[in-house]
């Protein structure tokens, strides 16, 4: 497709192909025209016409229009002085001779008609023929082709439709019948020059075209009229593609103003125009009016094509407007205005800018004041009223957008961007500056969130370092603890280091989990959660542990179920740590409350009655891992807490815990 | 005796590892990176790999896709990396088992037993068709001696245990709640008393499961309820 569409070869052939089938086309249409007008054209066009009525009338009109103009100036006796006859001088012959100077004004059968008309009473003779002898002449006249004689009341023609009686009759419509008498005529038709008329060459040369097959003309339109719309869309389609370059060049031609170009196709074909039909008018003989119309119709035919190829290329380069006089006039004189205000308003210094704005409203207000009056100058006005209030309100609103960033930024959502390239002046600065700010907001805010990864990475990393040799001391421990020693004290030992290297394993595990939550470095996997049944299988888990230190769990749950969005894994961690802080720390043989509530708003409660003295605050204990409080525990790492309140409000909840003297009191709240 | 391959570059390791196996009967054969496994894999027949992850020259997860080339035999990765992401991919690449460091060595030795009997013993063992039998994996239960058995090994439950594992797997896949675990098992309406079941539950877990905070068959869905996974 594409190859079609840059070939030049192609479309060098379809500039070749457009005259000649322009020319087919205009053929055929004219031997339709000619057929359906005079029915089947002949070899000699012109002779089917001879014996046509219309051809009759013409040839008594092209006489008897001379012989009543001749007739009208006797009458005025009016000597033929300014008159379209020449007095010819210097003949053997007596009688006075006037020439018809006029010949070539019409270009109609009139002029083919040769004429010698004498006049009895003066002798005169007037006529379009150069001759020396008029009265051998008349005598010859008979021996033409077709001629056409009045003599003494008696016509003498070998044309059938203007034989007498029908002669006379179109001869008396010219109202000169008592004159006639007066006059002999003499006329013959030119029967080479009418022959060469322009109608009857065209005929014959379609005759010719179509003399092997007349049915021709019924394929040759609708197969040319297509192939030259084809080629045409084709044309508009690949016009400017080239194989050089994927976009559309303009060069040369292409550039020259467009207006002034149209006139000069317009104005050179206008020229060609008026030579063919002026060749045509002064009846040249045939072979040089037929060379003159070829070359006319190549330069006509180029020039168009020339101005349609350019019109074409500059709209498919989106330059069709651009390439006008006026519109480079146009953007001229806006370049400078824009120029000269941007050298007196300053970006800077509103004021100025404001100042001059003004300025230009008054003036323009005054200039439409002062054209005063008229119903079309108050609608200008209205209509510049307007544009200024459109343009005002347009800059508020380019005001409050920034003013909405601002307040985004402001609210802590530096995801703001202002189209700079929209705003102009002082907005424009805004605009960049607030962008400025938003994008050193964002980028802070992904630092620091890249830093946290890192530190959740390093934990990570330092874990795995930590618990290949944590390994080996966990497994001799065991090991150890295996095999029969009789002494007490190293049994003893034994015991604290399993102990110990329990409670490291436990440690680094939280620590890597904390970094994690902490940091918000969790995927969550959303799913409904049911609270109740939670509740219920994470009491299960702990079943044996509550009873191990006798603690009585006092759950209360609702009837109904109630249902939240979370993570299922993470909900039990929550639950879980919640729970093993009560294993560990509630003083044995109390009462653990666990209730949920679904007023208002879910709600965990969990109360227990601490076994050591709670001389820690409530936020004391939740952030002990970010702090590193010196205060420890026996027993775990104490973070789980901290992990417990990262994870609820990871998945949107309330975390909080309050101590009142040793009733220890966790709720979470969604 | 079943030849088991212990790789780890950490020495004191390998060694505390081979005296866990050992007392249970196996031979130990020892390598400390992945080349050295690989080579002496070639040369032995070797019924278990046991395969840490992070070493020198070739690590355990290239070393475990070269085994995988050419060997069924059970790989059971040991390593200090325990996030999900670290146990999915050792699984995909075609481990048997997973267990983080630092282990419990109580744990290892289970899990090693578990495998070889699935690989040498049952791998032989041609299925029986019993109606009456309900399995998952290798856990099967057999409705008319009422003998639940997993890799092979007897387990002794409790008649409720019994009953609610035989519910589960009836309809393994499924998960219930512990209110429909009630009502389907017990056939009455529950009562506030339902929460025993979770007890239950956790105790079958710990017969049946090795590790029963990471259980295989017998799986929790917190908030939602319980199911048997359909192995």
């Amino acid at each position: 497709m594409e190859k079609l569409r840059d070939s030049s070869i192609i479309k060098a052939l379809c500039y070749i192909l457009i005259p000649i089938l322009l020319l087919i086309f205009i053929a055929s249409i004219f031997d339709v025209i000619i057929t359906t007008e005079y029915g089947e054209i002949n070899e000699d066009p012109s002779k089917t016409y001879i014996e046509t009525e219309s051809f009759g009338r013409n040839y008594i009109a092209s006489i008897f229009s001379n012989v009543s103009y001749i007739t009208q100036k006797k009458l005025d006796n009016a000597i033929l002085y300014n008159s379209r006859y020449v007095q010819i001088e210097g003949n053997d012959i007596q009688n006075n001779i006037f020439y018809d100077d006029t010949t070539s004004y019409n270009s109609s059968v009139y002029d083919f008609v040769r004429y010698i008309i004498k006049d009895k009473e003066t002798e005169n003779i007037y006529t379009n023929i150069k001759s020396n002898d008029y009265y051998k002449e008349m005598e010859e006249i008979k021996n033409q082709e077709i001629y056409w004689n009045y003599a003494d009341n008696n016509i003498s023609t070998n044309i059938e439709t203007i034989n007498n009686d029908n002669a006379r009759y179109i001869i008396s419509s010219y109202y000169i019948a008592d004159e006639l008498d007066n006059f002999e005529i003499y006329s013959y038709l030119d029967k080479v020059a009418f022959n060469s008329s322009i109608s009857f060459s065209v005929q014959q040369v379609v005759y010719n075209m179509f003399k092997e097959n007349p049915n021709a003309p019924m394929y040759t339109i609708p197969i040319s009229a297509i192939l030259l719309i084809a080629i045409i869309i084709y044309l508009v389609w690949a016009i400017g593609h080239t194989k050089e370059s994927s976009k559309i060049e303009l060069n040369g031609i292409d550039k020259l103003s467009y207006e002034i170009l149209s006139i000069l196709v317009f104005f050179v074909i206008g020229i060609l125009i008026s030579i063919v039909i002026g060749s045509i008018e002064s009846r040249m003989p045939q072979k040089i009016s037929v060379s003159i119309f070829i070359v006319s119709y190549v330069g006509i035919y180029a020039s168009s094509m020339l101005w349609f190829t350019t019109t074409i290329k500059r709209i498919k380069a989106k330059k069709f407007w651009h390439s006008f006089l006026v519109y480079k006039i146009y953007s001229f004189i806006k370049r400078l205005i824009k120029k000269s205000y941007n050298k007196i308003t300053d970006k800077t210094d509103i004021s100025k800018t404001v100042i001059v704005l003004y300025i230009a409203f008054l003036l323009v207000q005054a200039i439409l004041f002062s054209l005063s009056g008229s119903f079309l100058e108050t609608l200008l006005i209205i209509v510049f009223w307007i544009w200024v209030l459109f343009k005002l309100l347009e800059y508020t609103k380019k005001i409050s957008n920034i003013n909405e960033a601002l307040k985004n930024i402001y609210e802590g959502n530096p995801n703001v961007h202002l189209n700079e390239e929209e705003q102009k002046g002082v907005l424009k600065q805004m605009s960049k500056y607030i962008n400025d700010i938003a994008g050193g907001f964002t980028n802070a805010i992904e630092q620091s969130l890249k830093s946290e990864r890192l530190k959740t990475e390093l934990i990570t990393n330092v874990s795995h370092d930590i618990k290949t040799p944590l390994t080996s001391i966990i497994n001799y421990v065991d090991l150890l603890k295996k095999e029969e020693i009789n002494n007490a004290k190293i049994e003893q030992y034994i015991a604290i280091l399993d102990k110990k290297s329990q409670r490291l394993k436990k440690l680094i595990e939280d620590l890597v989990e904390a970094s994690k939550v902490s940091s918000g470095n969790v995927k969550l996997n959303i799913e409904n959660i049911n609270i109740n049944e939670l509740l219920k299988q994470t009491i299960g888990e702990f079943e044996d542990k509550f009873e191990k230190k006798n603690l009585k769990i006092d759950l209360e749950l609702p009837n109904e179920d109630v249902i939240i969005q979370a993570d299922s894994r993470y909900m039990y961690r929550i639950i879980e740590n919640l729970f093993s802080n009560i294993t560990k720390y509630a003083m044995e043989g109390t009462r653990v409350y666990i209730e949920l509530k679904n007023i208002n708003g879910i709600q965990i409660e969990m109360k227990n009655i601490s076994k050591d003295k709670l001389n820690i605050s409530s936020e004391e204990l939740m952030q002990r891992f970010v702090r590193g409080d010196k205060s420890r525990y026996t027993e775990g790492s104490g973070l789980g807490l901290s992990i417990a309140k990262s994870l609820v409000e990871l998945q949107g909840g309330e975390f909080l815990i309050e101590i009142d003297g040793d009733l220890f009191k966790v709720t979470i709240k969604w | 005796m079943y030849n088991i391959l212990v790789v780890d570059d950490d020495k004191e390791i390998v060694n505390a590892i081979e005296i866990y196996l050992k007392t249970e009967g196996y031979n130990i054969i020892k390598a400390y990176n992945g080349k050295e496994a690989l080579k002496l894999l070639s040369e032995n027949e070797i019924h278990l790999v046991i395969l840490d992850i992070m070493m020198p020259e070739k690590d355990g997860l290239e070393t475990l896709e070269e085994i995988r080339k050419t060997k069924a035999v059970p790989v059971i990765l040991l390593s200090a990396k325990s996030e999900d992401y670290d146990k999915i991919s050792g699984l995909n690449t075609g481990a048997d088992d997973y267990v983080t460091k630092p282990f419990n060595p109580l744990e290892l030795i289970a899990r090693v037993n578990s495998n070889i009997r699935r690989y040498v013993e049952f791998g032989n063992i041609k299925e029986k068709r019993n109606e009456k039998v309900l399995k998952s994996g290798q856990l099967e239960i057999n409705d008319e001696t009422k003998k639940v058995t997993v890799d092979g090994k007897e387990i002794k439950l409790t008649a409720t245990e019994y009953n609610i594992l035989k519910f589960l797997l009836q309809n393994k896949g499924k998960v219930y709640s512990i209110e429909q675990i009630y009502e389907n098992v017990w056939n009455e309406e529950s009562y506030a008393a339902e929460n025993i079941i979770a007890v239950h539950i956790r105790h079958i877990r710990e017969k049946i499961e090795i590790n029963p905070k990471e259980p295989k068959y017998l799986k929790v869905i917190w908030g939602i309820g319980y199911k048997i996974e359909d192995i």
